[in-house]
């Protein structure tokens, strides 16, 4: 998955000379949070919902006045994203500089802006069930062939794997957990620990009949 | 007499001897009636016609489902979710469809026309099935095709399912409509088929509010299912005030259910019912259908029915199955079945129950805070 999968455009811009009073006007109306700074149709700072509250606080010790000019507030240089950056890459990019959003450049042109909410988007695409499906939970040691072993098992059953997320798990495993496209997990879940998979869910239901 | 909807075609409804949503319940079911209730006269209902499915799926699905019967095998069908391992396709299945979903329809008919107050329709309830795609087992939505005749007559639908899957067919097919009330108790999607359900998903548009949902832990008993379904059926009741009530009445919440966690027992199914045509004879002047749907136990499933019918009939139920019936099954299906019609054992101990009715009942609260302003605006 990358940026472009998940970065939103067109993107709402400001210009460098407008006031901040137009800037949170702007992201009232468009109901959004940050604000690319374009100055000659570059992208020269950034400009979030939260500065402009800071900035013009009377609680601030020297408040800026609202016809102050953004790019006096404006955060720059800007962090930004290429399209073709992993999501992951972005989203550790956010979390260790503490930001919530990258305005996303292809070469020096804005083409999309990618925020926290995409990343729950893309977050919820990965773990979710897009379409009807059933939850299959696998722990395998952590060795090569052993995820391609548990995708052929479905594989020749003809059903088909709508997500997989795996995670590490104690030292030398990995938790893996499908969503399938079969209502019948349980039977697929006893199969599986006949062919010595370690089936963490659905668990075993002796009693049934 | 509460008037049954049944016909034999219902069995052609079948996806092979491997599948578990097996018409063999239904047989059993119907020869076990027969033998405990004299009385016990189906009403035959007209199969479903293509123009009245169509009120409910896609054309270009609808055109699969009739090739699919055929014989024909289209390279598409797997888009449309048929020809998988959960709704596989055989010959005459459109046909098949039809049949349970005319079923269904008349079921309603007879309620909104007045001419019965309760109906239960003994077959049916195939609630995953989609606007244009067949899912879980379901092909044609029967249960939309009655809450379509409900709403033509003006009608406005409580619809309570209570199959241990989430009801997402019919959900989505109503999403939007503030006229149907969709209310779902499920094993939480997180851990069951189809996986959606939550308590968030609370209609859109118009229909914002009016869709409900109850996902329950893995291994809820019956205090805490019971817990859920009076607080969340009171409330639809009293805040919705429906003209009808509408059940899908899986009966895979059991705990003998080899497809699902749930750990219910005939008394709390027998409560369910008996909440549900209280609330009928409170709200909607007595008008309620019922329908069957997932319950995958031979022996759970058919005793959970037989009781639903008594409660319908409103008359006692036998505490013994007759023995020549139980053995004759026993031998043609190569399981064990209870002697009585009640359960005479139960779950076994569930370690985490505290943490379970804990989260179910917070859910429950959480859903009920998320709605009310929806429902409350006037």
């Amino acid at each position: 998955m990358l940026v472009r999968d998940v970065m939103h455009a067109p993107v709402v811009t400001i210009d460098a000379g407008a006031t901040l009073e137009e800037a949170n006007a702007l992201m009232w109306e468009q109901g959004i949070r940050h604000l690319p700074v374009v100055e000659n149709g570059r992208v020269v700072g950034i400009l979030t919902d939260r500065d402009v509250r800071l900035a013009t606080s009377e609680l601030s010790p020297m408040p800026y006045k609202p016809h102050t000019r953004v790019e006096e507030v404006m955060t720059t240089p800007v962090l930004t994203a290429d399209p073709m950056d992993p999501v992951e890459e972005a989203a550790r990019v956010m979390r260790d500089r503490k930001i919530g959003s990258l305005p996303v450049l292809d070469g020096r042109e804005l083409v999309g802006i990618i925020t926290g909410i995409d990343l729950l988007d893309a977050l919820v695409a990965l773990t979710g069930a897009r379409l009807p499906s059933g939850r299959v939970e696998v722990r395998l040691p952590d060795r090569p062939g052993k995820l391609a072993r548990l995708a052929q098992f479905f594989a020749e059953r003809g059903i088909n794997i709508h997500s997989l997320l795996t995670y590490p798990d104690e030292a030398g495993y990995v938790r893996n957990v499908l969503r399938v496209g079969s209502l019948e997990t349980r039977k697929l879940a006893e199969e599986l620990r006949e062919a010595g998979f370690e089936v963490l869910w659905p668990p075993e239901k002796p009693w049934s009949r | 007499m509460v008037p049954v909807v049944y016909r034999p075609e219902y069995l052609r409804y079948d996806f092979g001897p491997q599948h578990p949503f097996s018409p063999r319940r239904l047989e059993m079911l119907v020869e076990l009636l027969e033998l405990l209730d004299p009385e016990f006269a189906p009403v035959a209902p007209p199969q479903a016609a293509r123009e009245e499915v169509l009120g409910v799926h896609a054309e270009r699905y609808v055109r699969r489902v009739e090739a699919a019967s055929r014989g024909e095998t289209g390279a598409d069908l797997a888009e449309y979710g048929l020809g998988t391992s959960d709704t596989p396709v055989f010959a005459g299945m459109d046909e098949a469809a039809r049949w349970l979903a005319g079923g269904t329809a008349h079921a309603a008919r007879m309620v909104a026309r007045g001419e019965a107050r309760r109906v239960l329709q003994l077959g049916g309830g195939l609630h995953h099935a989609q606007f244009d795609r067949a899912s879980g087992f379901c092909v044609y939505n029967d249960l939309a095709l009655a809450l379509r005749v409900f709403l033509e007559e003006g009608l406005r639908v409580l619809y309570v399912d209570v199959d241990v899957h989430h009801g997402d067919g019919v959900q989505w097919l109503f999403y939007r409509d503030p006229r149907v009330l969709t209310l779902s108790l499920h094993e939480s999607g997180r851990y069951l088929y189809p996986g959606t359900g939550g308590v968030f998903e609370i209609g859109q548009g118009e229909g914002t509010g009016y869709s409900w949902n109850g996902p329950l832990e893995p291994f809820t008993e019956d205090a805490s299912y019971l817990a859920t379904f009076e607080r969340l059926f009171d409330k639809a009741l009293a805040w919705f005030l429906p003209d009808v009530i509408l059940v899908q009445a899986g009966a895979d919440a059991h705990y003998l259910d080899p497809l699902a966690d749930l750990l219910l027992t005939t008394r709390a199914y027998e409560r369910v019912f008996a909440r549900l045509l209280e609330g009928a004879e409170r709200y909607t002047a007595g008008r309620i259908v019922f329908t069957l749907g997932g319950g995958y136990s031979f022996d759970a499933a058919v005793r959970v029915w037989t009781l639903l019918y008594f409660a319908l009939q409103g008359r006692a139920a036998p505490e013994r199955l007759p023995e020549d019936w139980r053995r004759r099954w026993e031998d043609r299906l190569g399981v064990r079945l209870g002697p009585s019609l009640r359960d005479e054992e139960g779950p076994p101990e569930v370690p985490r129950r505290g943490e379970i009715e804990r989260y179910n009942e917070g859910n429950a609260l959480r859903l009920l805070d998320t709605v009310k302003k929806y429902l409350m605006k006037g």
